[in-house]
Order: C-alpha cells, then sequence, then structure tokens
C-alpha cells in the first residue's frame, strides 16, 4: 500500500534548529529514514537544496515547519511567508514542528514584526493561513520530542484519524500534563513544599516555579532521550509547550497571598486548597527525609 | 435536603453549642446535653460517640456556617473594599444573633486545643472558613487592591482583629454596638491589606 | 561570484573575486538574519536567561547555559558554588562538544569529500551523548539544568554507572569507527605517520586530503585563543607556537558589520582561530602539534584537532566522575537573592567551535544589558581586503570554490549561534 515513501520537506523559519537537532535523537531513525524521504532537510543529505526550494516547484506530501514566521524575515533572499505559502499548499499535511513554529514562542520577542506561530500568535488564531487550518497538526514543545513528531508522521501516513485539541496538538500526546509520570508525584499529593536545588526530593510547584500541573504534554510519559525528564532531574517545568512559552519569572511561583496563581489544569481553587488544607495538617515522616 | 438524621444532629449541636456557652465546656457533659433535648443518654451516643467528636463536629459546623456566608460575598461582582466591609458585617451579625458560635470558636476551640489533637491537625476543622478567606485574600491581590504578602500575616490581622473586638464585646468593655465599629474597622483593615 | 553555504547551522553567503590569476582574492561573508536574543532579554529576571539561552541554539545551547550561569555568578563576585556542580557542568559540556563534533564529520565534512552522508554513524554516539546529558539535565536538547549556586539535580551512584557505561559505549565507538587501533596507545601518539597507517573514517579522510596534496590547505594566521579554562582546557594564546598565558576578556572587541548581521570579533584589534585546533595547540598536544609543524593551521590539522578532541574528552569525562563526591552538595543557596544583586559579570566557556562569551549587566536581579560572543564570530569575522578575518584568509588564494567551501566548514559554522 504504501510502495512509495511520502516526501517531506522540513522548513526552517526563525528558529535555533533546536527540533531539527531533537529529532535527530530519534531512537528509530534509521527506519524512518527507510520510511519516509526527506526531500528537503536542514542538516540531512536531500535531494533538493534550499536553492531549490526557492527556485523550482517541488512536489511534497508533508511540509514540516520549524520556527516562527514573520512577513519581514526571509530564507537566502527569499520571504519565508512565500515559501511556507507555496509548499503548504502543495503538501496534504503540514506539522508545525515546535513551540516557535505553533505559537511564536522565544522568537514572536524578536525585532521582526508580526511574529508568530503559523495558525496561532500566542494563544489567538491568526489568519493570513487560515485556509490551511485543516490540514495542519501542531506539536508544539521546545523543543518537541523526538518520537512524538515521528509516530505524528506515522499516523499521516498510516491515514489514522488523531483527534486534535484546540490548538491541533494531537491528544494522545497533549491530553496529559508534564505532572504525569514525575518521579516527584508524591510530595506534590502531600503537599511537602520544602523543595531545594540539588536534591532529589521535593516538588517544584510551590516555590520554584513548576508549570508541570498545568501544562500539556508527555515529557514524563515518553522520557526525554529515553532516560529522563527535567522535572525527574529537579528542573522546574517551564511550560515550554504552552502558547505563552515563555513566560516570566520562570524559578518563582507566581503567589496571591499564598495560594498559586496557576493551578492544575482543571482544578477548582476551592478543590486545591481544600485538599491542600487536609494533606498539610499532617507531616509525613517518610516525605520529610531524604530518600536515601 | 437533610435527612432525619441529619437534622437531629444538628439539632444537638445547636443544643450543645448554647449549654457550652452558658455553663462552660468542661462543667457540660453529655447528659446535660440529652436532658434539654429530652433523649435518652443512650440515643445520644448513636449520634456522637463521645463528647471530644461532638467538639470537633461542632467546630466543623460553625467553620461550614461562616464558610459559606463569605463564600456568598466572595461570589458577588463587588470591589475587594465592600467585601471586606460585608465580611465584617457578617462576622459581627453572627457575633450578636448566635454569640455562642463565635464563643465557641474564641474560647473553646482556640482555647483548649488539646480536644481538638486527633482528628483536627492544622486547620481541617475549619477548613471552609479558612479557605473562604484564602480566596478573599487571593482574589484582592489578583485585582490589584490588596499587597501580595504571606497569608498568615494577613490572616492573624483580619481574625485577631475581629475576634478581639467581640470578645471586648463579650466582657462588656466596648461602649458601643459592634455594628458602631464597622466603618472604622473596614477602614483600618482595608488600609492596612491594601497596596 | 557568490555561493550559498547550506547543510550547515543555519545558512550563509559567500561572495567570491578572483584575481587575474582566477584565484580567490576575497571572501565576503554574509549571514542572513539575525534573532535578537540579547534584546529579549533585556528587562527580564536574571534567571530566566537560563532558559532562553540555550535556545540560541539547537546544537550547542548546552554551552550558551553553562556561559549564562557563570555570567551570573560572576555578578555576586564571591559566591559558593560547590565543586560537584562545577564538575557537572564540565562534564555535561564535554559530552555537548562530542555530540557535536561527531555531527560535524559525518553531516558536514565528510558529504564535500564525495562521500555518502553516513546520518546514522552521527546520530549513533551523538544520541548516546545526549543520552549523557539528560542522565544529569533531564533532557538533550534545551535543559536549563545547571543555574546560579550549582545544579538542580543530585545525581547517585547509578547514575555514575549508567554515564561510565554511556562513555565507554562512545570510546568504543570512536575506536571501531574513526580510529581503528588494537594499540590503546592512540592517545598518546606524537607523529602524525603513527596514525596515517591505521584504519577507521577520520584516517580515511585524513589520508584523502594527502592524496590530493590538500594538507597544506586553508591556512590562516596561526593565531590561536582560548579563554575557557577549565580543569581540561588551558586558556591564552599562541602565535605559531608562541604561547602567553595572560588575557584580558577587556581586550575582545566587537565590531559591527556592514554586510552582515554577524558581528566581527578581534583580541587587541588582530583576528584569532578559535576552536578544537586552538585548544589543542594551548594544550600542547603532541600529535596534533606535529600536524601544526608540518601543515600549519590547515583543514588538514583542524579535522584531525576535532576529532582527535573525542577521545581525550572521554578520558578526562572519566576522571571528572571519579572526582564526583556524593556525600557534598549539588546546589548551595546564594546568601543574597539574585533580586538583590546589582553588578556585571563575564561568563566563558570553550563551546565545540571554540571560546563563547557572555556579558551581563544586572540591575536588581534584571538584565540590563546582556551580550554574546560566539566562537563562529571569531573564526568567520568578516574583515575587508587589507585585514581579512581568519576563515577569510583560509580561503584566499584557492581557485576552486568547492574547495572554499569545505575550507569555510572546516570551522564548523554556526550560523545559527552567531546571528543570535
Amino acid at each position: 500500500m504504501y510502495d512509495k515513501k511520502l516526501k517531506i520537506i522540513w522548513l526552517t523559519a526563525i528558529s535555533c534548529n533546536g527540533n531539527s537537532h531533537s529529532f535527530l535523537n530519534y531512537p528509530h531513525l534509521e527506519q524512518f529514514i527507510d520510511d519516509f524521504e526527506f526531500i528537503y532537510h536542514p542538516l540531512i543529505y536531500s535531494k533538493y537544496s534550499l536553492q531549490d526550494l526557492i527556485n523550482k516547484d517541488i512536489e511534497c506530501d508533508i511540509l514540516l515547519l520549524e520556527g516562527a514566521i514573520s512577513p519581514e524575515f526571509k530564507k537566502m533572499d527569499e520571504p519565508i511567508i512565500n515559501l511556507v505559502d507555496k509548499y503548504a499548499h502543495k503538501a496534504k499535511k503540514i506539522i508545525t514542528v515546535g513551540t516557535c513554529a505553533t505559537f511564536g514562542g522565544i522568537f514572536s520577542q524578536s525585532d521582526y514584526a508580526y511574529t508568530t506561530g503559523l495558525h496561532f500568535d500566542k494563544e489567538n488564531p491568526t489568519f493570513l493561513f487560515k485556509s490551511l487550518k485543516h490540514k495542519t497538526i501542531s506539536i508544539s514543545g521546545c523543543p518537541i520530542q523526538p518520537e512524538v513528531l515521528a509516530n505524528t508522521i506515522y499516523a499521516i501516513q498510516k491515514n489514522m484519524d488523531l483527534k486534535l485539541d484546540n490548538y491541533l496538538r494531537p491528544k494522545e500526546f497533549f491530553a496529559y500534563t508534564i505532572h504525569n509520570g514525575c518521579t516527584r508525584n508524591e510530595y506534590f499529593e502531600y503537599k511537602v513544599d520544602n523543595h531545594t536545588f540539588g536534591k532529589k526530593e521535593g516538588c517544584m510547584f510551590y516555590e520554584h516555579g513548576c508549570q508541570a500541573p498545568y501544562t500539556n504534554g508527555s515529557c514524563n510519559k515518553i522520557l526525554w532521550n529515553g532516560v529522563n525528564s527535567k522535572t525527574r532531574a529537579g528542573l522546574p517545568c517551564m511550560g515550554c509547550t504552552s502558547p505563552d512559552f515563555p513566560k516570566q519569572n520562570l524559578f518563582k511561583t507566581k503567589k496571591n497571598m499564598g495560594i498559586p496563581q496557576n493551578l492544575p489544569l482543571g482544578v477548582g481553587k476551592r478543590t486545591y486548597l481544600t485538599l491542600a488544607g487536609i494533606t498539610k495538617a499532617f507531616s509525613i515522616k517518610r516525605l520529610e527525609e531524604d530518600l536515601f | 435536603m437533610l435527612t432525619k438524621k441529619e437534622q437531629k444532629k444538628e439539632k444537638i449541636i445547636r443544643n450543645a453549642l448554647l449549654l457550652f456557652a452558658k455553663n462552660g465546656f468542661y462543667a457540660t457533659t453529655i447528659p446535660d446535653i440529652a436532658s434539654t433535648l429530652k433523649m435518652s443518654v443512650g440515643n445520644m451516643y448513636n449520634y456522637f460517640k463521645s463528647k471530644d467528636i461532638l467538639a470537633k463536629e461542632i467546630i466543623k459546623y460553625i467553620s461550614a456556617y461562616l464558610g459559606s456566608k463569605i463564600k456568598k460575598i466572595n461570589e458577588e461582582d463587588i470591589s475587594t473594599k465592600e467585601k471586606t466591609k460585608k465580611i465584617i458585617e457578617m462576622y459581627f451579625k453572627t457575633a450578636m444573633s448566635k454569640p455562642e458560635m463565635i464563643d465557641y470558636f474564641l474560647r473553646i476551640y482556640l482555647s483548649n486545643r488539646e480536644v481538638f489533637l486527633d482528628g483536627c491537625e492544622g486547620m481541617i476543622c475549619v477548613n471552609e472558613f479558612v479557605i473562604e478567606v484564602m480566596i478573599y485574600f487571593e482574589e484582592g491581590v489578583k485585582s490589584g487592591d490588596l499587597r501580595d504578602q504571606d497569608f498568615f500575616s494577613a490572616f492573624g490581622l483580619f481574625m485577631g482583629y475581629l475576634g478581639g473586638m467581640v470578645f471586648l464585646k463579650g466582657e462588656n468593655i466596648l461602649p458601643k454596638e459592634l455594628n458602631d465599629y464597622i466603618d472604622d474597622i473596614t477602614y483600618n483593615i482595608y488600609k492596612a491589606l491594601s497596596v | 561570484m557568490i555561493k550559498f553555504i547550506e547543510k550547515i547551522e543555519g545558512e550563509a553567503k559567500l561572495n567570491f573575486s578572483f584575481d587575474e590569476h582566477k584565484k580567490i582574492d576575497f571572501v565576503d561573508i554574509e549571514f542572513f538574519s539575525t534573532r535578537n536574543i540579547e534584546k529579549i532579554l533585556e528587562n527580564k529576571p536574571a534567571l530566566d536567561a537560563l532558559v532562553i539561552n540555550p535556545r540560541v541554539c539547537g546544537i550547542c545551547g548546552h554551552a550558551h547555559l553553562i556561559a549564562t550561569t557563570k555570567a551570573l555568578e560572576d555578578c555576586y563576585k564571591n559566591i559558593e558554588v560547590p565543586n560537584n556542580a562545577k564538575i557537572l557542568r564540565e562534564l555535561t559540556l564535554n559530552f555537548e562538544i562530542m555530540q557535536n563534533h561527531f555531527k560535524w564529520f559525518y553531516l558536514s565534512i565528510l558529504p564535500l569529500l564525495g562521500e555518502r552522508q553516513h546520518l546514522l554513524k552521527a546520530t549513533f554516539p551523538s544520541q548516546i551523548l545526549a543520552k549523557a546529558i539528560a542522565v544529569v539535565g533531564g533532557q538533550y536538547p534545551h535543559t536549563s539544568y545547571s543555574l546560579v549556586g550549582g545544579v538542580v539535580c543530585d545525581i547517585t551512584v547509578m547514575d555514575i554507572l549508567k554515564i561510565t557505561h554511556l562513555i565507554d559505549e562512545v570510546m568504543k565507538y570512536f575506536e571501531k569507527n574513526l580510529l581503528v587501533d588494537e594499540s590503546e596507545e592512540f592517545l598518546n601518539y606524537k607523529n602524525i605517520e603513527n596514525i596515517l597507517n591505521k584504519d577507521g573514517d577520520l584516517i580515511k579522510t585524513l589520508l584523502k586530503f594527502k592524496q590530493n596534496s590538500w594538507q597544506h590547505l586553508g591556512r590562516s594566521y596561526g593565531r590561536f585563543v582560548v579563554f575557557g579554562q577549565n580543569s581540561y582546557f588551558n586558556s591564552g594564546k599562541s602565535i605559531k607556537t608562541t604561547v602567553s598565558k595572560n588575557l584580558n576578556f577587556a581586550n575582545i572587541k566587537e565590531q559591527t558589520n556592514q554586510n552582515s548581521y554577524a558581528k566581527n570579533v578581534t583580541y587587541k584589534n588582530k583576528y584569532y582561530e578559535v576552536g578544537p585546533l586552538s585548544r589543542a595547540m594551548l594544550n600542547k598536544i603532541p600529535l596534533i602539534k606535529d600536524s601544526h609543524r608540518k601543515y600549519g593551521d590547515s583543514i588538514f590539522s583542524r579535522i584531525l584537532a576535532r576529532m582527535y578532541e573525542i577521545p581525550q574528552l572521554l578520558n578526562h569525562s572519566k576522571k571528572l566522575l571519579d572526582e564526583l563526591d556524593l556525600d557534598k552538595p549539588f546546589y548551595i543557596e546564594p546568601k543574597i537573592d539574585i533580586s538583590k544583586i546589582s553588578g556585571s559579570g563575564y561568563g566563558c566557556v570553550e563551546a565545540a567551535r571554540g571560546t563563547l562569551l557572555h556579558k551581563v549587566k544586572l540591575h536588581n536581579g534584571i538584565i540590563e544589558k546582556y551580550d554574546i560572543i560566539t566562537p563562529t564570530q571569531w573564526n568567520l569575522s568578516n574583515g575587508t581586503k587589507e585585514k581579512l578575518g581568519v576563515s577569510q584568509k583560509a580561503m584566499i588564494g584557492l581557485s576552486d570554490i568547492n574547495l572554499a567551501e569545505i575550507v569555510f566548514k572546516s570551522f564548523d559554522v554556526c550560523s545559527v549561534c552567531t546571528t543570535h
């Protein structure tokens, strides 16, 4: 059925190439490049060069866009908007790879005018490429997790019907919160809030700005580089899959009179405070002590 | 709708509160409470297994009562200053119409902590009340009216002040009615807490 | 004549002019864009730079993280940083440097020499090295695990075991694929001829240069500088073979460039080469010194220096692991909160491509000014005919622009970093 490989163009706009490099960490890359053909890629050998992309009219099945776009940004003197327009219309599916391509990300703060993601400017929809929305899938993350991108591409190849959230992200990966699967969960559950950096114990939600309970993604479900995650290591989740990444004052929990401004996704304030009040009334020796 | 058993429980609590206020916590026994309700002592134990359990249920009852009142104020679309005034009004109104409630809170719950050690750890038994005060503070900070600070430094100022006034009233030291102080107290508390 | 350079980190435009003998007499180097990271940082809380700066670059973001940490710590003047944290920072930065070298060799250099691109030969070791960073820092790329006062993690003996195995695996890979040598002596070789009779992709590449008589190709000033002193790299400058240890950050000057978004960088008004060849010269690595003696600062020496750095760093990384003391802290909370710190600081590290410098100025913990000087800015400074940049000088005199591209790429160009 798949007698011919789907042709992929990986286009980079205003970016750091972090997604390209993250994808090179995909463990089954060998199989992947047997199954698909990058007809243009910024690092991997490809049939066409960027110059070909600009000068010629090349057929492609999937367009991957990495990086934010702006009417002012050019690739080799060609406006990126023109390149996106040309290949997005040819492609059967478009994937915005990373938070910049999806929401604008860090580089929405750069000096280029109107720097946004393909369909979103932070959480607000944009209109320039509205007609392409029906064939776009967003994969946010700074950077993306390689497996999330690879398996989304396989899902396209196999014509799977992926359920998407409001930002066009596959629910298979983005219905979870980063909190799911964090090894520090017990400290969160029992509101043991004495975290300091450099410890394997403790939860970063109360003091150190961890956004895991209200950020969507699979970081603690599909481990990074197959071994770990930021929160497991002891680094707060910076909310890098979110429309408003990066927020400010990232290592500090924003609190109003002691109550965290951002609560776990979908958990009401009274529910959270009731639970917190109850668990905080008890002290659990095991969780107050070092693990070993 | 409350079940019959719950209604009866509430009746016991209200009666117990009155007796505690009149005769003191330690001087009041389960048989005393049973007899004012014309219940047998045995039947009484069907509702509350001990006086300590009753004591804890009472504080939860008061907390829920005050909490539900503040929740209503929190949900109103009014300024933080107006909320401040309404909470103070509500508290004083309760102190006047149901003095045994505030009395229990100040004189029994806060003064006999040993009774409440097991089962009322931390603020578990006053959770509903404390949470609403937290939300009042939090929304005040969020809307830019109140200064962000440690919860307890604000809570102590607010509740200590109101408790103190009710205490003075109870000792018959206050020359005027509690209601006469509402405007000044609102002014003082709001000024102390605002940005 | 214009040539677009692709498949580096980003793209660049080279505009060649030729003399009457059809030899290159000038090259104008242009980078296309800038993302204004330095401006994005202004008015942000200091620690946010730890999250933003790795995003300068997808391949060497970790170097930016460590440079940021050091620049912020330098603002304190006397801050206590635990030894364990210093060790881990060096270790994870070593891993990043090595994954970069593998990718450069197999993705950028070999295809220029008529070889097919061996994607998996690059990704196999680079995935292992990324994994080793993740064991400590949670993920790669784009972790922010190093912060003012130490590192966030608290690793265990099991983590050390894991990392040891990963290092061994990469060493095995190097010995199997890059430099096949049974003797285990290859780190002590003093003579180029000692390795040229061996097998492996690195040796085959070097031999190809010899066969084509290209081993002198791409020579520049022979001026080297290294600022990022650590437990392995020695800082200093070396002109031909004269080494001087005294360096002063104040002598580094950045000038804006008319034709390109990248700024030029000089030390005492002179262009210097940074990177693995410079580091090997300052570290007096016998094999590289021999290559330099015979072929100068040529592509040959650059390729050898860069790839020969891998086994050195693997060995040194194992020593670093041994120095960890798990009973000691990984983080010591600074006595003064950063929101009360005003002042400025330098953070300097050796990144894969050479010296990376961060300068920050804080006012009450808010970033007033941030300045980043990347290795590629040093090597690819776009000078004038009268005063050529390092890579420009290296391309002068060639007549084949494809060879010029090899010379250009021998500096391992990071356009992404350079147009931060």
